[in-house]
């Protein structure tokens, strides 16, 4: 007997990301991107000079490293929780292919969709801000990607509300490190195991402007979105996927 | 008929491929109540042979092939597929499973529905197009190929279900409520089908509300309730039925004989008899004896069929 063809139902798998999620992040994208030049290009012209020096620079950053984590929020949500509530899985798995392998493959399959969709995104940008910088963006979109992709994962494999729990913990870590972080005491050590997203303005900054950021930074985000990622995995033989 | 023990295998020459050992579900709320789905289950099913798995609702049948998939993790007990850890057996050579619930996406096409599975089934792209033209030529879903999943009615939807799982030559075959939302017509073909799948290497499982398709296809049945084995029942007549079974005699003509052959006949009108017997040696004794004195029987039908009594006996007349 043959096994599944794991690889060649990457291009399905692909498919379903431009349709169902894919032309949602360019949209949201694209208006969000338009909301934030077409003031700018009304004002200096249709290519403004707006460049890291500039003092509309950093809100720039804000809305560009925003567009990339609401895209991978949009791209993990559902990830592995929507194939159990709805039974996919069924006939999924009865076929010969390992279930840890598929959604390896799946994770990395939106990791290119979004990828790809930032590609579009900051190809337009570049288009307008010639000091915007496309590689720096991918790698950015990449480092969120993991950072934050791989918690998602993590939560789509261990509850069925996985994109309001992934904003929770996103959003409330926050909240909790702007609160918590720096003070003395049990409180600002229990913030310290919360995702490193406090992190995130710094880094945003520095890699999509220069393309540079603190080792430190980039590994523990990356540990993190890793480590999870793999814990995910790990729920994921150990569970069941009909409970 | 017969009541074979739950442990016991059809045939000891066929190879063992399916065998559930001391099997067990619990689920577990946050609250710390437990229901238990599945208790002491075991079974072995064999090569070649048509197991039906019968049981009133919520009787555990969707838990145990669930378990039997991969999909469920036992809380006690193991499951095996040809010696191996079930999942990790269909991880390496996938099975044929049409699942009670026909979960499929809505957007997908139907066809590019099952060009998906296919290329999952690891079937290569020279021969899919014509696999997946052959099980929708095999289940009627030609003028339905073009339509989404979404627009498909109940009973395609079934039967795009069961194209799937057909989509590979699967040594195994599991089918969990097969006709269900079929018509009559495909009903009867589903049989066929199935009677076509047979085969000396193959192994298949159907679990059905509907002990008369079970009556008809499957080799054995196992019956639970209450998430117990409560008895595997041979669906075949034997010479000497154990216990005593009500039959319909139909005379066409020479109706002053029937009591002559069976004593303790009961009229239903319109020619029609209710005899007891306690095994087809004494049925067809006393048939011959009747039709000798001239009478002409026109059907004898089992008032329930063996399966049916055996499973009102397991999970009680209410069910």
């Amino acid at each position: 007997m043959n096994r599944g063809r794991l690889g060649k139902y990457s291009l399905w798998q692909f498919r379903d990301f431009v349709i169902e999620r894919g032309i949602a992040i360019l949209i949201i994208g694209f208006l969000w991107g338009y909301v934030l030049i077409a003031p700018f290009r009304a004002a200096n012209g249709p290519r403004p000079m707006l460049n890291p020096s500039s003092p509309m620079w950093p809100l720039l950053i804000t809305v560009a490293s925003s567009i990339v984590s609401l895209s991978v929020l949009i791209a993990v949500n559902g990830i592995v929780s929507t194939d159990r509530k709805m039974g996919y899985y069924r006939f999924l798995f009865s076929k010969p292919v390992s279930v840890i392998a598929y959604y390896v493959q799946l994770y990395f399959v939106h990791m290119m969709g979004v990828v790809a969709a930032m590609l579009v995104l900051s190809g337009i940008l570049r288009a307008i801000i010639p000091d915007f910088s496309i590689v720096n963006y991918l790698l950015y979109t990449v480092l969120i990607f993991v950072a934050m992709g791989g918690i998602g994962f993590f939560i789509s494999v261990a509850t069925r509300f996985d994109w309001v729990t992934l904003a929770a913990v996103w959003l409330g870590s926050r909240a909790l490190r702007d609160l918590y972080g720096a003070k003395p005491g049990l409180p600002g050590k229990l913030v310290q195991v919360l995702p490193p997203v406090h992190r995130l303005n710094d880094l945003s900054n520095s890699l999509i402007t220069n393309g540079s950021a603190h080792t430190n930074d980039v590994i523990w985000l990356l540990s993190y979105g890793a480590l999870f990622f793999v814990l995910g995995l790990v729920l994921l033989r150990q569970g069941s996927l009909a409970d | 008929m017969a009541v074979v023990p739950t442990t016991a295998v059809l045939n000891r020459a066929s190879a063992l491929v399916i065998e559930f050992r001391n099997v067990g579900k619990t689920y577990k709320s946050l609250l710390g109540n437990s229901v238990k789905a599945v208790e002491e289950f075991s079974l072995q099913v064999v090569e070649g042979e048509i197991l039906g798995i019968a049981g009133p609702n919520g009787a555990g049948k969707t838990t145990i092939i669930a378990m039997m998939l991969g999909y469920l993790r036992p809380t006690k007990g193991t499951v095996e597929i040809n010696g191996l850890p079930a999942r990790t057996y269909i991880e390496r050579n996938g099975i044929g499973y049409l699942s009670e619930l026909i979960a499929i996406n809505p957007k997908w096409r139907a066809d590019t529905a099952l060009v998906r599975y296919a290329t999952l089934a690891g079937i290569s792209d020279a021969e899919i197009p014509s696999r997946v033209n052959e099980v929708i030529e095999k289940l009627g879903l030609a003028e339905h190929r073009d339509k989404k999943v979404k627009a498909l009615s109940k009973g395609n939807l079934q039967r795009l279900g069961l194209a799937q799982a057909l989509l590979r030559d699967d040594q195994i075959v599991v089918l969990d409520e097969p006709t269900h939302g079929l018509d009559p017509v495909w009903t009867q073909r589903f049989r066929g089908i199935v009677e076509e799948m047979r085969r000396a290497d193959r192994t298949i499982l159907i679990a059905s509300h509907n002990l008369d398709e079970l009556q008809r296809l499957a080799d054995r049945v196992a019956i639970i309730d209450h998430g117990r084995l409560q008895r595997v029942v041979s669906t075949g007549y034997e010479q000497n039925a154990p216990t005593a079974t009500r039959f319909r005699v139909t005379l066409a003509g020479g109706f002053d004989q029937i009591r002559e052959s069976f004593p303790l006949a009961e009229s239903a009108g319109k020619g029609e008899y209710d005899v007891t017997v306690r095994s087809i040696q004494e049925l067809n004794t006393a048939l011959a004896d009747l039709i000798s004195r001239g009478a002409l029987v026109a059907s004898v039908v089992p008032e329930r069929s063996v399966l049916e009594q055996q499973f009102r006996e397991a999970v009680g007349e209410s069910q």
